[in-house]
């Protein structure tokens, strides 16, 4: 553990920013006394916001730790200021509570949070159930999907009415398979003018009634990943007059990037769920601010240099997010919602729907933090990230505002 | 010799009107220069051009090797199947290689859209696109003007409707971007599940769902080859229904006026979107299509060579 002293920065107490102060951290802790041998950084009035919390990690470790792991995932978290995510790999179900238990060791970084999703369907073929009571009782925040589509109704129907002997609740991506038929990108006027095959809305909305429907009828608790369009909000805010406990997210790329970023055919914009039209972009925004949208996700989803620097088509879909998701959002966020909105949207709410504690500030408690210039900028060059991986579909362009350091389980990282 | 404003031919969306009247014009000459016993000029000599197919290709392939080899240019054909990209290599590092090996220009096709400007962004070498993915086939779509202005005179005014997989069809999406930037009108038509269903930035056309609407006032029809593994992916039941409802039969021509052209950018299904006494018949103008091919081809090859020693 080591100590910091953050001079001149402002820390976000009891729901807004305090006036320039001084924090002493200690321990992990935002202590009162003064520190004697502690490091001591002049933020120059910059922010201390509660660190976030990151709905959507997946570091590949260990089936594909040649691309990634936990120790860079950690390293991103460290850069971007979070201090802890909801963990689900596509390509490594964990689907019994050994696997769960190891995945956990791998993960006992001190003083971060992670929240790990069990597969309800083992290698989530959804063939067989998985010990779901296991799970639960070796942490297992809630039961997910994978990201891939549960097409077999009957089998939904089961999981979910087994699943719900633990109490957990059910996480899904919403897009039926069958109608996105090998689609990558949003099914509109971009994708027939390219050619290209589309995905269309449909696709999530069938699937969202599909699970909102089961939900209803097992009083399952349920949260859908990446909501990418207004018809899936407008399905859940129905569903919930009618009693459902549906929750959901956003993806932070799907708030600042719409289909027109595929005229310029950057595989980094290959993306499941894709990029929707600029019209559902705004609908996501309305479902921010009417508070339909619980929390907005990262979907941190490392893909190798070599598989993206191919034709759109042919790139594996995914992209990075943990190091930039505050300077690309944080300016949006303030200016539409106002700065502790984005806060709950970013931290507080993402740490609930995972069980987590909440990263609040204050004197003489824990302390996660992230020191963040908001009068800054940053270039997203690849140095910024953490690992071999740069698929971030913003890189080259420049953000509002710029992190200066974390303060995550003790350990303070200049940035 | 006036240079192109584009560098790379990827497609006809966004290229100037000016530009596809600079290669048509040139095609013409090329054309003439078909007609004579030696059928070759100097232009490419000591280039290289390397046909890059990753997709079958008879008819394309064999028009571009024409068509360099009537400019004088050094060739190399390489194919997917008896490639390195069997192995695993990278596209990029295919072309590199074959970069390595100092050529000028690539031609290529792709099943993936957006390749030949991928390939652009990775590569000094000069790119044409011969087909990519569903989204353009540039020289086909001038091939076609260059048959039109031949037969017609201009392409300005003129009526163009196509007919079929319009969804699918990359040679429908130049042919729609160049014909209406010459001043054609275009009109569309195609079973609903065949025709795009979001067409705001396509509303420079015409969208008809009846064909004898469609070809009432066309001065030329073109007819889109329709592939057999659209039924078997449940885009239409069958070939018949097809044929009977969309297929440019006689009594489809019927509505039409008499000396309407009849296009293919082959090869053609005869009896499907095209019936043979139609194909065959005196409307017909596809091997004109076939020799305006290598003409075209051989312009849009002379034009960008000539733009990158300008530089």
């Amino acid at each position: 553990m080591n100590k910091i002293v953050l001079k001149n920065v402002r820390p976000f107490v009891n729901g807004k920013f305090e006036a320039p102060t001084t924090m002493n951290l200690a321990d992990g802790k935002w202590v009162k006394e003064d520190l004697t041998d502690a490091t001591v950084f002049d933020a120059g009035g910059a922010l201390a916001l509660p660190a976030l919390f990151g709905l959507g990690l997946d570091f590949k470790e260990p089936l594909r730790d040649d691309i990634y792991d936990f120790k860079d995932g950690v390293d991103a978290m460290r850069r971007g200021g979070f201090y802890g995510g909801l963990y689900e790999s596509s390509d490594n179900a964990i689907d019994d509570s050994r696997k769960l238990s190891a995945i956990k060791q791998i993960s006992s970084f001190a003083g971060f949070a992670f929240g790990f999703l069990g597969a309800f369907s083992m290698g989530y073929k959804c063939k067989e159930l998985t010990e779901m009571i296991e799970l639960a009782e070796e942490g297992a925040v809630g039961f997910g999907d994978g990201n891939q589509d549960a097409t077999r109704t009957r089998f939904l129907r089961l999981a979910m009415e087994y699943g719900s002997m633990t109490g957990k609740r059910f996480f899904f991506m919403p897009l039926d398979e069958s109608l996105r038929h090998h689609g990558l990108v949003h099914e509109g006027h971009y994708a027939d003018t390219l050619g290209m095959k589309g995905i269309p809305r449909v696709a999530e909305t069938i699937a969202a009634f599909r699970i909102l429907e089961m939900a209803r009828f097992l009083k399952v608790p349920v949260h859908f990943k990446q909501v990418s369009c207004g018809e899936t909000l407008k399905l859940i805010e129905n569903a919930r007059e009618q009693g459902v406990d549906a929750t959901c997210d956003v993806d932070i790329y799907h708030l600042l990037l719409d289909d027109s970023c595929l005229f310029n055919l950057d595989s980094h914009c290959n993306v499941v769920m894709p990029f929707r039209s600029a019209s559902d972009k705004e609908a996501l925004w309305q479902g921010l601010k009417s508070g339909t949208v619980n929390a907005i996700s990262v979907n941190h989803d490392p893909v190798l240099r070599q598989d993206k620097e191919v034709n759109f088509e042919d790139a594996v879909p995914g992209a990075i997010s943990l190091e930039i998701a505050l300077p690309a959002l944080w300016k949006p966020l303030v200016e539409k919602l106002g700065d502790a909105r984005a806060l709950e949207l970013l931290s507080f709410a993402p740490a609930k729907i995972a069980g987590a504690d909440s990263s609040d500030l204050s004197l003489g408690s824990k302390a996660n933090l992230v020191v963040f210039n908001d009068k800054e900028e940053t270039v997203v060059a690849p140095s910024l990230f953490a690992g071999q991986v740069r698929n971030c579909p913003l890189l080259g362009q420049t953000l509002s505002g710029k992190i200066k350091g974390s303060y995550l389980g003790g350990l303070w990282t200049e940035v | 010799m006036s240079a192109l404003e584009i560098k790379h031919l990827f497609g006809l969306r966004g290229v100037s009107k000016q530009d596809i009247r600079l290669i048509l014009d040139h095609a013409k000459q090329f054309r003439e220069v078909l007609e004579r016993p030696v059928k070759k000029v100097p232009s490419l000599r000591g280039m290289t051009v390397v046909n890059l197919f990753f997709e079958n290709s008879t008819r394309t392939r064999t028009s571009f090797e024409l068509a360099e080899k009537r400019l004088s240019a050094d060739t190399v054909n390489f194919t997917s199947s008896n490639s390195s990209v069997k192995k695993g290599e990278t596209l990029v590092d295919t072309l590199r290689n074959i970069e390595a090996m100092k050529i000028d220009i690539v031609v290529v096709r792709h099943k993936g859209t957006g390749v030949p400007k991928f390939l652009a962004d990775n590569s000094k070498a000069i790119i044409v696109n011969a087909g990519d993915g569903a989204h353009e086939h540039p020289t086909q779509a001038l091939l076609d003007m260059l048959t039109v202005e031949e037969k017609l005179g201009t392409l300005e005014g003129k009526n163009v409707t196509i007919v079929g997989d319009i969804r699918h069809s990359r040679v429908a999406r130049s042919n729609l971007w160049g014909m209406t930037t010459m001043g054609a009108h275009v009109t569309l038509c195609g079973p609903s599940t065949l025709v795009p269903r979001n067409t705001e930035l396509m509303s420079n056309v015409t969208w008809e769902s009846d064909v004898k609407k469609a070809v009432k006032n066309a001065d030329a029809i073109i007819a889109l080859r329709l592939q057999k593994e659209r039924m078997d992916d449940a885009l239409l039941p069958s070939m018949r229904e097809y044929r009977n409802t969309f297929g440019i039969t006689h009594e489809l021509l019927e509505c039409a006026k008499d000396k309407v052209l009849i296009m293919h950018p082959g090869p053609i299904n005869r009896g499907v979107e095209l019936d043979s006494e139609i194909a065959d018949g005196e409307n017909s103008v596809i091997l004109n299509q076939v020799t305006n091919g290598v003409a075209v081809r051989m312009a849009v090859l002379y034009l960008l060579a000539g733009g990158r020693a300008h530089e």
